[in-house]
């Protein structure tokens, strides 16, 4: 075939198909060009999952008659016009090709009235080519209905998933604006039923009740943080309590605009080490918001991707204020009040009877959040154990129940920690060396972290082949069987159990330590319970275990005798 | 089932048989004592299938039978009565037994003989060999400590016991440490034999045998899988473990570099100084020997532990120290255990290197050799 200049409209079509991808990407395209417009309410309705029918109506400037037709054009823009002013984009939109594209691939009808025009103008386009331009009647701002995406891109059209998965799409998307946007008031109908409606009151917490639930809400801690050279993060983290299987609800705003970052999702993260269960992630909201020379979107037709100039700075920046809220909360309840002072605030707080004063401040406003990385335990006293599982005691403020594996898990986790520090963990040679046949994944990985291993107290030789000798093992771990415990250590080790660990070292003290921990049917002389409770006390973070679950439970003296009926 | 017994005599067959009670069985008969006549003697027995024991009361048998009552409720309210005789007397149908002592009078309601499992005796095994009571107690004493607690490997839990030809040799270990002791038999077997004994029998066993002075008669039962000891009105039985057990031999170290002798009871002394320290930083105390100069300036043992948190402590001990001078860390509990059963005044340590396996014997005692592996620091 000899090389030819391709017609206009194929030319055309493959370049919407970079930009419009999927009915969500409409709504994306749409939305962004509505928020740009200055658009105060945004009331989208889809049918089909967008494939039939997107509709979007805004309130924003409009656009002046005359200018109507160029808004077609492809790379026609309002909101850049020299080369610099693309290293200083304020506005989401930029490219001019959103309007076009999505003409090419669509019967789209477009109804605009800026304010200072007493009439409105009307046009519609079939698969890019003007079909009518007319004067209309219509209400300030601009609405866009596009209609039978993909009608004349057979391929693509075949590649669309089904309308619930599609709806899911534009639900996401949506979601992303609102949350970004607290001020603008979003409305998503799908099919004539209403998916959600936000207020614009212009509180981001507002925004999350509406589209998460209050229950899920309450459990959010505001985040605020702001670096020297001006960067600021502020939003919304969950509670070590709130957690989900999947990382999608860590959710990230550069200058308000929703992007995808695997590493940040890893700063938040790590944020929450040792505090969640493993393989869960947990929930945030998070906006950085930074001089946009410090951030390229333009490396990504969706722009969902961004590259930072310092990937670094912005990694610390977003992870600190995160921790020091995680920090700030404990699971269930958190002392921070002196305790001989009579019933603090916290008092009230059992599960779900936490009382959070609701965030006043606007959404992204920041506060300050005073630097807490301890939150010790006040001095409790044993009362038993039930189920050879919980240790009952009693704190200054009502009763505690402590899972005694978790709560020793947490103990010997900062005890080898803090030894390893020193670099003086202790390890125990065998009397006799137990020989280990391994399996390749095994071998590799031990060659590969043997000095880890070692610096644990596994001490392991090479005896030929994929053999090896274990010569030693922790000292904790001296009640077990060494071979079982090891094998035990590099299995978990393989399965990636500590997604959180920010170190190999930690990772395997964590396996370790729940390896060495009491078991739960094991029953504690009173010696043993007073024991573990004191050494608790003396942890740095005694409410989590290095999984993240929780290491007790508090029922305040408040919370029972409103239990009993006291009060 | 009629007799009458003293007091005395079922109180302390009570306590004796109260070691091998079940206390939470799922099978209730196993927390009931069995009381059985046996010709002119009354027979107690509790068993919680793990041990098993019959004791033998002296009691006046009117009519013979056998019954099952609930073992606490019976020995603590025999406990309670006056020094007199007690009248037993069982009512079949119900099952109840009535006891009159004095003024005390007591039904108490109980389980079927027929339900309880019996514990053989000793006409029921193969061999017989006799022991001396206080050789057999000091042996269980210096072995099964050194046995491992915890059930992750079982045949650790239990002490192996070697009856060769003329000696019964001991060994427990709990993979970090090893303790063996033998001593002598009465009169030789024939066929050599060894078994698994759970260390928690023996030192039950041990505490029977108190104060007695006959031999103990010690049998295999021909399926292999129970010992019995037989004391004074007493058969003491016990479930074998299965399996291989460590094979000592090639554990103890053939050779030294350094012997350092000491007074036992200075090194137990600092051993238990260093563990105050030691028991906050992993148990790790650090053995530092020194040899000494010449005829006037003897050697030293130093014993350090170090606490980041709480201190650390020094003790120095005089020894007589051949070979070079060496440094080595031990688990400071491992040391207390084993200078604690050592009978000896003097004590040798012999060792290699600081990763290789010490040794702790009595002076002059070659029947004792315990192995104990050295522990190391990250660094």
């Amino acid at each position: 075939m000899p090389i030819q200049v391709l017609p206009a409209d194929i030319a055309a079509k493959i370049a919407a198909g970079e930009v419009i991808e999927r009915p969500a990407s409409v709504v994306k395209e749409l939305i962004e060009n509505a928020i740009d417009a200055g658009a105060r309410t945004i009331r989208l309705e889809v049918e089909a999952g967008g494939k039939r029918l997107v509709k979007i109506t805004d309130d924003g400037r409009g656009i002046a008659a005359n200018e109507v037709p160029l808004a077609f054009a492809r790379h026609a823009t309002s909101k850049l016009s020299t080369i610099e002013d693309l290293f200083q984009v304020k506005t989401l939109g930029f490219r001019g090709e959103a309007l076009a594209s999505i003409a090419a691939v669509s019967r789209l009808t477009f109804i605009t009235r800026p304010e200072q025009q007493v009439a409105g103008t009307l046009i519609r386009l079939e698969g890019g080519a003007q079909q009518t331009l007319a004067p209309t009647g219509a209400p300030v701002g601009t609405g866009v209905t596009v209609e039978n995406l993909f009608f004349n891109v057979p391929a693509r059209l075949k590649f669309l998933k089904a309308d619930a998965t599609e709806t899911g799409h534009i639900h996401r998307v949506v979601s992303h604006y609102a949350m970004a946007f607290p001020e603008i008031g979003f409305s998503l109908r799908s099919n004539g039923r209403q998916i959600f409606q936000t207020d614009g009151s212009g509180k981001l917490y507002d925004v999350l009740v509406t589209l998460w639930n209050l229950d899920t809400a309450k459990q959010l801690v505001p985040v605020s943080g702001r670096t020297e050279s001006g960067l600021t993060v502020d939003g919304f983290a969950g509670n070590p309590g709130l957690h989900r299987g999947r990382r999608d609800q860590i959710i990230f705003f550069v200058n308000r605009r929703w992007i995808q970052d695997r590493a940040l999702g890893q700063a938040v993260a790590q944020a929450y080490h040792t505090f969640l269960p493993v393989g869960r992630n947990p929930v945030a909201v998070l906006n950085i918001q930074l001089d946009p020379a410090e951030v390229d979107v333009n490396v990504h037709p969706t722009k969902a991707e961004v590259k930072f100039k310092d990937p670094r700075a912005v990694f610390a920046a977003v992870q600190r204020p995160v921790r020091q809220a995680v920090l700030q909360e404990s699971p269930l309840v958190r002392p921070a009040q002196p305790w001989a002072t009579g019933p603090s605030p916290q008092a009230a707080r059992f599960g779900l009877d936490m009382q959070r004063p609701l965030p006043t401040e606007t959404a992204f406003e920041r506060q300050e959040t005073p630097a807490a990385d301890d939150q010790r335990m006040p001095p409790m006293r044993v009362v038993g154990q039930i189920q050879q599982m919980y240790v009952i005691a009693e704190g200054p403020d009502g009763l505690y129940l402590v899972d005694q594996h978790a709560a020793h898990e947490r103990i010997l986790y900062e005890q080898m920690m803090a030894r390893q520090a020193q670099a003086a963990v202790a390890g125990q040679r065998l009397l006799s060396p137990a020989l280990l046949e391994l399996s390749p994944a095994q071998a590799a990985l031990l060659e590969a972290e043997q000095d880890t291993l070692r610096a644990v107290g596994f001490e392991i030789e090479p005896f030929g082949g994929r053999s090896y000798r274990l010569l030693a093992l922790p000292r904790i771990l001296g009640h077990t069987d060494p071979v079982a415990a090891f094998l035990g250590v590099l299995e978990e080790m393989l399965e990636g159990a500590v997604p959180l660990a920010r170190q190999t070292h930690e990772k395997i003290a964590v396996i370790v330590c729940k390896r060495a921990a009491v078991k739960g049917g094991q029953t504690l002389s009173q010696e043993e319970m007073k024991e573990l409770i004191y050494s608790l006390e003396k942890c740095r973070n005694p409410r989590t275990c290095p999984h993240g679950r929780p290491t007790m439970l508090h029922m305040s003296a408040y919370q029972l005798a409103r239990e009993f009926g006291r009060h | 089932m009629k007799i009458s017994c003293l007091q005395e005599n079922l109180a302390k067959g009570l306590s004796i048989i109260g070691r091998a009670v079940a206390n939470r069985s799922t099978l209730p008969v196993l927390s009931n004592v069995l009381l059985a006549t046996d010709n002119d003697r009354l027979m107690l027995t509790a068993n919680n299938l793990e041990i098993g024991i019959n004791c033998w009361v002296n009691a006046k048998i009117e009519e013979e039978g056998a019954v099952t009552v609930p073992a606490r409720l019976l020995t603590e309210f025999v406990n309670s009565l006056p020094p007199e005789r007690i009248d037993l007397a069982l009512d079949e149908p119900t099952q109840t037994i009535n006891l009159r002592c004095a003024h005390f009078e007591a039904n108490l309601k109980g389980i079927d003989a027929q339900e309880f499992p019996r514990v053989p005796s000793l006409d029921a095994g193969g061999e017989i060999i006799n022991l001396e009571p206080a050789a057999l107690k000091q042996l269980i004493h210096q072995v099964t400590f050194a046995a491992a607690v915890e059930e992750s490997r079982p045949v650790l839990t239990g002490i192996r016991a070697e009856f060769q030809h003329d000696r019964l040799a001991m060994s427990g270990t709990d993979g970090f440490r090893l303790s063996t002791k033998n001593i002598p038999l009465a009169h030789s077997i024939d066929e050599p034999f060894e078994v698994i004994i759970p260390a928690r029998a023996l030192a039950e066993l041990s505490r029977i045998i108190a104060d007695q002075e006959e031999p103990v008669q010690i049998a295999v039962t021909p399926a292999q899988n129970q010992i019995l000891f037989h004391l004074n009105n007493i058969d003491f039985v016990s479930q074998l473990i299965e399996g291989r057990f460590p094979d000592v031999s090639q554990i103890i170290p053939k050779g030294h570099n350094t012997h350092t002798v000491l007074d036992t009871a200075s090194f137990l002394k600092a051993a238990r100084v260093s563990y105050l320290f030691a028991r906050d930083a992993a148990n790790i105390v650090k053995v530092d020997v020194t040899p000494g100069e010449d005829e006037l300036v003897g050697g030293r043992l130093l014993l350090t532990a170090t606490s980041q948190e709480l201190g650390d402590n020094i003790s120095e001990l005089e020894a007589n120290v051949q070979g070079d001078g060496v440094e080595i860390a031990f688990n400071a509990k491992y040391l207390i255990d084993v200078l604690n059963v050592l009978d000896s005044a003097q004590v040798a340590l012999e060792t290699s290197a600081p990763a290789s396996p010490g040794i702790i014997k009595g002076v002059g005692d070659d029947t004792f050799l315990h192995v104990i592996m050295p522990m190391h620091l990250s660094r």
